[in-house]
């Protein structure tokens, strides 16, 4: 229960492994698979968003596809505009953050039921999805970048090198910064969910009354877990839109909000390493189910949606190692009672 | 003169419009206390049995008002019992079931019928008010939506089952000691929100034509209707309907279509952050 | 003899509940370092009245006085944070941490890293739960988690305690425990403890406010409470017969 971060194993690991990815990768796999690879880091980054404010804020959000498309939006708009990326790039995780702090102002200081929760950050990435889409008219533009409707922004900047723009990275230099953001965030929330401020927020996932007893604005403190992890969804969406150098509306789908949740159930949720697994997993899956052409993608999807629910609700990784552990203690445990 | 009629005939049918779609969720919602997140696919269900079923030369009117609302009933009941009862009591899980239960619909629906939009023209022509022509179709909206609302409350204030269902809407444990199959009870509800849903999408049929993803378009107004409105069915339904109706119409006359949601979401924020519960969480709380 | 300044005070407090007053325009005052027990029959409004304090419920009416600052109507957390500690009637733990992780929680409130975890440690100590440090809340006994509470709130040293029902559904030895750590703790603290069983109002109680129907009964020692026949009518339902 109480474990100090260095002690823990798995945190080094997955540490190890990230960095050993970062270093090998680029030697070992060919173009596509870089490619390939890198959109399972964007989207792993994404999905941390869900699994750092879920798991450990109890805070279960609905909309991080608005975050990931706001961010994505944001990135492609103010680097067009600026010739640049370093400081978009900021702005992808400040914008976002920041309208997430308006919105969490709105449902927590509400103290807003978890299923109005829900309904409202569902609809309001719904609203930034119909919105943009009606943005198709030369009217529609910031600065530069004309926002395009269903068309989207066409040739969103390669990120470049800070402070030299002309120096763009190659796809096997963007996986490796990618991959390198992918272990800083890790540790980054490993060390917040730490520290007294995760903890608090663990406490009011556990009890809100209880933590509001020993004198925590609990209103307060989940308005700043929503709006840190509306930030990382923002970010990732930056990522996205440069890794895809293309942004259109369906970074603010249903379908993108919907995957979060997902890969977060399907992974556990109150982990952090089984979310990313699962990112890696079913969207390999996906791919391979996809180029059969025989299943729809939303049908997979509403179907694993479904079956997690349903039939494992505590999530892939703790099954397993609820499985694991009663397997081994299975006749200790037995002669005990 | 003439345009102020136009203008509130407009009023009124966006009024009616959220109400029609909202009534099916929140007669589950109030009953529940849970949002079927599959409710966008449910009036696309509707749509699609509506189209279907008159291509195949059944009146239109009888797909709207009969096969529709009856399909997709018995489709809802099906639901209840295979998913939503194995969720009683953990609401989030229910929420994200019946998101799943929306995308495999989305993508069901897709791989049977292509993802093209198909449709019937609207029924009704039009009728003229002065110099202003109004399309026949929507004084229909407004008066189903009228008998709909009158038919819930007669259901539920002079019929046996209507007392056991607010029976089971004020305290689910004291109406299972008195002898309420509690669980029968949800899934009837169930059934009838599926109905009504199924309804709004036979009638959406004709306006929009149907194809797969087309619930997106109409599930925020409902969801924020609901939300707004509170437990109540009918007089949360209205007075949101009413509220929100109000004010979306308003902003569409004065920037056109696309603010209109957006509007309508901020409208429901501000209300939240003064009523938790939506407008019958505080006010009109005894009521049905 | 001058009156001391009262540390906490409520001023013609109403808290309505639709049709039903459940407190009705009470006038409350409590000493720094006084250890008041709130009695009175099931409904009384003791419990409301408590919830009115502790900013859970916000009273339709009236004021309440903490040190003289008007804190009617404020957020939990924030009455707690002007040194209040408070256990409510259901215990309130993180029923996922440990034991030791909930007290240290408290009192890193208002303690330095290392002092948190040394001030945990002493309330485990105090509480006779150190044995329990480890183990996750969540799964232990009911009394063992009142104590448990019982130090997540004494751990940041609060000026006032406010324990509803504390010694609901304890041990006789634990119960015996929880008296006395309420009479130690008023030694440097105002407490207020709303209690049903009288066998433990009987070893902590001196000063004692009896409610009922929303307003405050009687006010008197201890004695003189047990002895007054109007009270023992009321807790016997027997209001009728007063009357006449």
């Amino acid at each position: 229960m109480e474990t100090s971060l260095h002690r823990d194993a798995g945190f080094w690991v997955m540490i190890a492994i990230g960095l050993a990815l970062l270093v090998a990768g680029p030697l070992v796999w060919d173009l596509f698979q870089i490619m390939q690879i890198t959109q399972y880091v964007v989207l792993s980054v994404y999905v941390l968003s869900l699994s750092y404010i879920w798991g450990f804020g109890g805070i279960l959000s609905f909309g991080q596809a608005a975050f990931f498309g706001l961010g994505a939006y944001t990135f492609s708009v103010a680097s067009i505009n600026m010739g640049e990326t370093t400081f978009p790039f900021l702005l992808a995780f400040g914008l976002p953050a920041l309208f997430g702090a308006a919105l969490g102002y709105f449902m927590f200081y509400g103290k807003l039921s978890d299923v109005y929760m829900g309904v409202v950050t569902m609809v309001v990435t719904l609203i930034f999805w119909k919105l943009i889409n009606h943005t198709a008219g030369p009217e529609y533009a910031i600065g530069d970048a004309r926002l395009g409707g269903f068309n989207g922004i066409p040739s969103v900047p390669v990120l470049n090198v800070p402070g030299k723009p002309e120096a763009w990275l190659d796809p096997g230099q963007m996986f490796q910064v990618f991959m390198a953001i992918l272990v800083i965030l890790y540790i980054v929330l490993r060390t917040l969910i730490a520290s007294d401020f995760g903890r608090v927020s663990l406490g009011i996932r556990e009890n809100e009354t209880r933590a509001a007893l020993l004198g925590y604005d609990v209103r307060r403190h989940k308005v700043i877990v929503f709006a840190i992890g509306a930030g990382i969804a923002g970010m990732a969406g930056g990522m996205w839109a440069t890794y895809q150098t293309f942004v259109d509306p369906n970074v603010f789908s249903l379908e993108m909000s919907a995957k979060a949740l997902i890969w977060t159930m399907a992974g556990g949720v109150g982990t952090l390493a089984g979310p990313i697994i699962a990112v890696v997993v079913l969207q390999y899956l996906s791919l391979k189910l996809g180029e059969m052409h025989v299943l729809n993608n939303n049908f997979i999807l509403g179907g694993i949606m479904m079956v997690l629910v349903l039939l494992v609700p505590k999530g892939g990784l703790p099954t397993l190692r609820d499985a694991l552990v009663a397997l081994k203690a299975r006749t200790p445990a037995a002669l005990q009672r | 003169m003439d345009y102020t009629v136009i203008v509130i005939l407009e009023i009124l049918r966006a009024i009616s419009w959220l109400v029609i779609l909202a009534a099916g969720l929140a007669i589950i919602f109030g009953m529940m206390k849970v949002i079927n997140f599959a409710h966008g696919e449910f009036l696309m269900l509707g749509g699609y049995i509506t189209i279907m079923s008159h291509n195949a030369g059944v009146p239109l009117w009888i797909s709207i008002a009969v096969l529709a609302p009856l399909t997709v009933g018995l489709f809802g009941i099906l639901v209840e019992r295979l998913v939503i009862r194995h969720l009683y009591g953990r609401i989030i899980d229910s929420l994200l079931a019946t998101w799943g239960l929306s995308l495999l619909m989305i993508g069901g629906v897709t791989m049977v019928f292509g993802n093209t939009v198909q449709g019937v023209s609207t029924p009704l022509g039009s009728i003229a008010i002065g110099a202003y022509q109004v399309p026949g179709y929507n004084l229909l909206l407004i008066v189903v939506a009228a008998l709909l609302m009158a038919a819930i409350w007669a259901l539920l204030r002079y019929t046996s089952a209507g007392l056991i269902a607010r029976a089971t809407m004020q305290n689910p444990d004291m109406a299972e000691t008195l002898g309420v199959r509690t669980s029968w009870v949800y899934m009837a509800t169930f059934g009838l929100g599926s109905a009504v849903t199924g309804l709004a999408g036979g009638l959406l049929a004709p306006l929009t034509g149907v194809a797969p993803s087309m619930g997106v378009n109409f599930v925020a107004q409902s969801f924020i209707t609901v939300i707004t409105g509170g437990a109540s069915m009918i007089a949360g339904t209205l007075s949101a309907g009413t509220l929100l109706g109000t004010i979306s119409q308003g902003v569409t006359f004065a920037t056109g279509p696309v603010w209109g949601d957006a509007a309508l979401l901020l409208a429901a924020l501000v209300l939240l952050r003064v009523l938790p519960q939506g407008i019958t969480g505080r006010i009109f709380r005894k009521s049905l | 003899m001058s009156e001391p300044t009262p540390i906490l005070t409520t001023e013609k407090l109403v808290m309505q509940f639709g049709g039903v007053t459940a407190v009705d325009h009470v006038d409350f005052s409590l000493n720094p370092g006084e250890l008041r027990c709130l009695l009175g029959p099931n409904g009384a409004g003791k419990s409301t009245f408590f919830k009115c304090l502790t900013g859970q419920l916000k009273p339709t009416s009236g004021t309440i006085r903490l040190n003289g600052q008007d804190i009617t109507g404020w957020e939990t957390h924030a009455i707690v944070n002007l040194g209040v500690g408070i256990k409510t009637q259901v215990p309130n733990l993180f029923d996922g941490l440990s034991a030791y992780e909930n007290i240290r929680m408290a009192a890193r409130r208002r303690h330095l890293k290392p002092m948190a975890k040394e001030r945990a440690e002493e309330m485990l100590e105090k509480c006779g739960i150190t044995h329990l440090a480890r183990r996750e809340v969540g799964l232990l006994a009911h009394g063992q988690r009142q104590l448990v509470e019982l130090a997540t709130v004494l751990a940041p040293a609060p000026a006032l305690v406010l324990l509803d029902e504390p010694a609901a559904g304890m041990t006789g030895a634990e119960r015996d425990r929880l008296a006395d750590l309420v009479l130690e703790t008023a030694r440097r603290a105002a407490v207020v403890v709303v209690e049903h069983d009288m066998a433990f109002i009987r070893r902590i109680a001196k000063f004692t406010t009896v409610f009922n129907r929303g307003a405050i009964f009687r006010e008197a020692m201890i004695g003189d409470i047990m002895t007054d026949r109007a009270v023992q009518e009321i807790y016997l339902g027997k209001q009728a017969d007063v009357a006449a």
